[in-house]
């Protein structure tokens, strides 16, 4: 028995690191307590830790820019710079000894003095929006039919004798076939691209889900009666986010070339719309003569695909929360 | 196995015909029919209502409709004995204008336009344009017809149901004399003392219908054609299957022996001889050559056929494409997130995210820097190095794809037990990639090589076009560009069964290669 008792305030400690009397509160007392965790701010702040992820945001923010803004500002006219010969044609080297400076001759000029630099960004902004229009298409469409035929085993039998059938033919035959029968515009090439595009999207989400749908922890949460909105909502959807986005990085690029691939071959936008494929298509013909031309859309349109590819990728990285850690 | 395979291959075929009958609505309800003389040399030249008459004729040759014009049904009559022979000339010519029939003829026109109406065609008059009093417009001639338009169903019936046509001694309606077939060893061909046999027919429509030569695959049949429809603009009036399979390329002389026995150097291959009615007496030439109607023949040619310059290309690249990408791709998962693995997926980003037209570009300016040729000649065949550009472009994305699957597929299995119990019974790292992780990773890679070696026939549809390879891949871009819908069927027919058949065979020889996957449940 220690008969010693010490006086607390001897102890020198401070009122906080003191026991002290604390009401009983019910509703307190099933409270988990755990680090704050953020979805969103999590994925943004793996996103910046990479260095290289600045840079490609950067250049993506000024791809928007030249091919978004800047066409709102300066209108683009193809007879505009319409001088005399000694304009047309020149490359950068040659239009600054004969132009001077001039943002518009950045990259020389083309037929009738036009300004490539001009014509490149007003191309860039038509295929930029057919990527993403014919990317967010078929991503909601395939995302949303691939989670039901995920899920229903009756769809499934429909859906997989459905996809057996179109998956037989390649999808450029498709996509010609249809430009061919509709005159050609932008919202041909829209419906062309899209009416069987998301079929593979469906049944790359249709497999993800399998994979997930039968995890043990949606077995629980069945279970526990939690409805099927809300289990696909909840416990699927941000397991699935990291794949969407993935997908979606890989699929805008896709659309950016399969543009220039058609009008390449003469089956894209109408006559008056300019595109990179079309600036392209027109430039192929005096290849040799002007290659400048034909590099400028063509390195525009590279840039353009491995920036929003790359950027779609990190951010898929970034957004599967096991980098979270 | 046999009755899963059986299963799978019939259901394969059904896909087939529901994809070749989707794309045939597309096409031939959407599609305006006049778009099919967009290319048509005869119709910019033929002007009025001979343009008119022009059109439908062929429109009934591909199917669209069936077309009696007014002479014909008087034919037709005078067959069955309706009409005495020397009536019909009063009444087959027409007025110039409906006016100015004769009362016989108004009665016949009247009894045409009665009998057609009620079968549910559509009769149509057209009346002379004239210049002057006497004197006809260029091509103003009057015409009268009935046409009715062909439903689709019946259209895809007959395609489908006309599409194997077995030779045989009742094709010729004329008179031939004997019928038959004959089987000889000494195919008078090559002189008749040779050692070749050879099964030879008269009646049909080929002369020959099994022989051999000196071509691959030596041995050759006309028994059994395949028609999958017939081109219009890019092969005109050449069916989708010779299109594709025919030589190409500059006439080569060969020393050739006709039926007759005439020795002479030429193109003609006599083995290829058609029937075409009442041909050898049209002249001089084919007297002294056939001994009967058989006179149409394929002409020998340097090049190969489209399939044929697909196949070189594609199975090349493709053979160059497994022997690069796979080795890169272990040495890639070996190195993970080392330098070598960096590079190789900057490669793979590139490939990817880069329009394949911009990389073949490429590829195309950094090859003309060596010198090597940037486009096929045809006429240059015997020049290899023309081959190069294509195959290598062809070959570079597959083989970022490989890299990329490989790399993928190993890295999942490196953190398997199976990995870390074979470490820690001591096996080196070498035996764990080379024995144990290539193999499980590479099951998927192996489920592609089928269609890789069938997808070499499809060919590149972008290269083809770049390097102007006279392939299947650029047929079918030449054929959207021009508006040959038989042909953009037939190619999607190709295409459909190739893939069909390439994934099938994928699945056996994945089968093959690894004992745990089985077709048949009873063996589980």
């Amino acid at each position: 028995m220690n008969e010693e008792l010490v006086k607390i305030d001897d102890l020198g400690f401070s009122e906080e690191e003191l026991f002290s009397h604390y009401d009983f509160s019910e509703i307190e007392s099933e409270k988990i307590t755990a680090p704050r965790y953020s979805y969103w701010h999590s994925v943004f702040k793996v996103f910046f830790r990479k260095k290289v992820n600045i840079f490609i945001l950067t250049l993506l923010l000024l791809v928007i820019i030249f091919s978004y803004i800047y066409p709102l500002v300066v209108s683009f006219d193809q007879y505009a710079l319409l001088r005399d010969y000694e304009t047309w044609h020149l490359t950068p080297g040659d239009a600054y000894r004969v132009i001077g400076f001039n943002i518009h001759t950045l990259l020389g000029t083309g037929d009738t003095g036009m300004s490539i630099w001009d014509s490149t960004w007003y191309g860039a902004r038509t295929s930029i929006s057919l990527a993403f229009i014919c990317a967010a298409i078929n991503m909601l469409i395939g995302v949303l039919i691939g989670a039901l035929w995920g899920f229903s085993k009756k769809i499934d039998i429909v859906m997989t004798e459905v996809y057996n059938v179109i998956a037989n033919v390649p999808y450029l035959l498709i996509v010609m076939v249809f430009i061919r029968i509709l005159s050609p515009s932008f919202i041909t090439l829209v419906f062309a691209l899209t009416i069987t595009g998301w079929l593979g999207i469906a049944y790359f989400i249709r497999t993800q889900v399998i994979i997930i749908r039968d995890r043990e922890y949606n077995l629980a949460s069945r279970c526990l009666g939690t409805s099927l909105f809300r289990i696909a909502l909840k416990n699927i959807l941000p397991f699935m986010t990291s794949v969407i986005v993935t997908l979606a990085a890989a699929e805008i690029p896709s659309y950016i070339s399969y543009e220039v691939f058609l009008s390449y071959i003469g089956l894209g936008l109408s006559a008056n719309e300019v595109s990179l494929g079309k600036l392209i298509e027109a430039a192929n013909g005096a290849m040799n003569q002007f290659p400048w031309e034909f590099w400028s859309p063509v390195a525009i349109a590279s840039i353009i695909a491995v920036v929003l590819y790359v950027a779609g990728q990190n951010l898929g990285d970034a957004s599967d929360p096991r980098t979270h850690m | 196995m046999t009755k899963y395979l059986l299963k799978r291959l019939i259901r394969g075929a059904l896909s087939i015909v529901v994809v070749v009958a989707i794309i045939m609505i597309l096409i031939y309800t959407l599609i305006d029919r006049k778009n099919i003389f967009a290319q048509d040399a005869y119709w910019t030249k033929v002007q009025s209502n001979q343009k008119i008459v022009y059109e439908f004729t062929r429109w009934e040759e591909y199917g669209y409709l069936d077309l009696v014009m007014y002479t014909d049904w008087l034919n037709d009559l005078v067959k069955s004995g309706d009409l005495a022979a020397e009536d019909r000339d009063k009444v087959a010519t027409i007025g110039k204008k409906a006016e100015n029939d004769t009362a016989e003829v108004t009665e016949y026109v009247r009894r045409f336009t009665e009998y057609y109406k009620s079968q549910g065609y559509t009769v149509k008059r057209l009346e002379a344009r004239m210049m002057t009093a006497t004197k006809y417009l260029n091509g103003g001639k009057e015409y009268l017809f009935a046409y009715r338009d062909k439903p689709l169903t019946n259209r895809l019936w007959k395609y489908f149901t006309g599409m194997i046509t077995v030779d045989n001694i009742h094709y010729v309606e004329e008179d031939i004399g004997e019928r038959k077939i004959t089987f000889t060893l000494h195919d008078p061909a090559y002189g008749g003392d040779k050692f070749a046999p050879a099964i030879m027919g008269n009646g049909t429509k080929h002369k020959y219908l099994l022989y051999f030569d000196n071509n691959f695959p030596y041995i050759h049949q006309n028994l059994v054609t395949l028609n999958i429809g017939l081109s219009y603009s890019i092969n005109k009036g050449i069916d989708i299957t010779n299109t594709m399979n025919d030589p190409q390329g500059k006439q080569e002389q060969r020393d050739v022996i006709y039926p007759t026995g005439l020795r002479e150097m030429s193109a003609d291959n006599v083995h290829t001889a058609t029937y075409v009615a009442e041909s050898r007496d049209k002249s001089v030439i084919t007297q002294e050559r056939f001994t009967d109607d058989y006179t149409r023949v394929v002409l020998y040619k340097s090049g190969f056929s489209k399939i044929g310059y697909s196949f070189i290309i594609g199975i090349i690249s493709s053979f160059l494409a497994y022997f690069i990408g796979i080795p890169i791709g272990v040495i890639m998962a070996r190195n993970k997130d080392k330098l070598l693995d960096k590079i190789g997926t900057f490669y793979i980003i590139f490939i990817i995210a880069v329009p394949s037209l911009a990389y073949i570009f490429m590829f195309r300016a950094i090859g003309s820097l060596f010198g090597l040729p940037t486009t096929f000649m045809m006429e240059d065949s015997g020049n290899a190095l023309m081959y190069v550009l294509p195959i290598v472009s062809l070959a570079l994305p597959s083989i970022a794809g490989l890299m990329r699957w490989l790399r993928r597929y190993m890295i999942d299995q490196m953190n398997s037990d199976y990995v870390k119990f074979a470490r820690s019974g001591g096996l080196s790292e070498n035996e764990i990639f080379s024995k144990h992780i290539l193999k499980n990773a590479a099951i998927p890679i192996i489920h592609g090589i089928p269609g890789a070696i069938l997808g070499s026939v499809v060919g590149g549809i972008i290269t083809e076009r770049v390097y102007v390879v006279p392939g299947t891949g650029n047929l079918l871009t030449s054929a959207i560009s021009a508006y040959d819908n038989g042909v953009i069927v037939g190619v999607a027919l190709f295409y459909a069964t190739l893939t069909v058949v390439s994934i099938i065979l994928g699945d056996i020889l994945m089968a093959m290669f690894d004992p745990r996957i089985s077709f048949s449940t009873k063996a589980r």
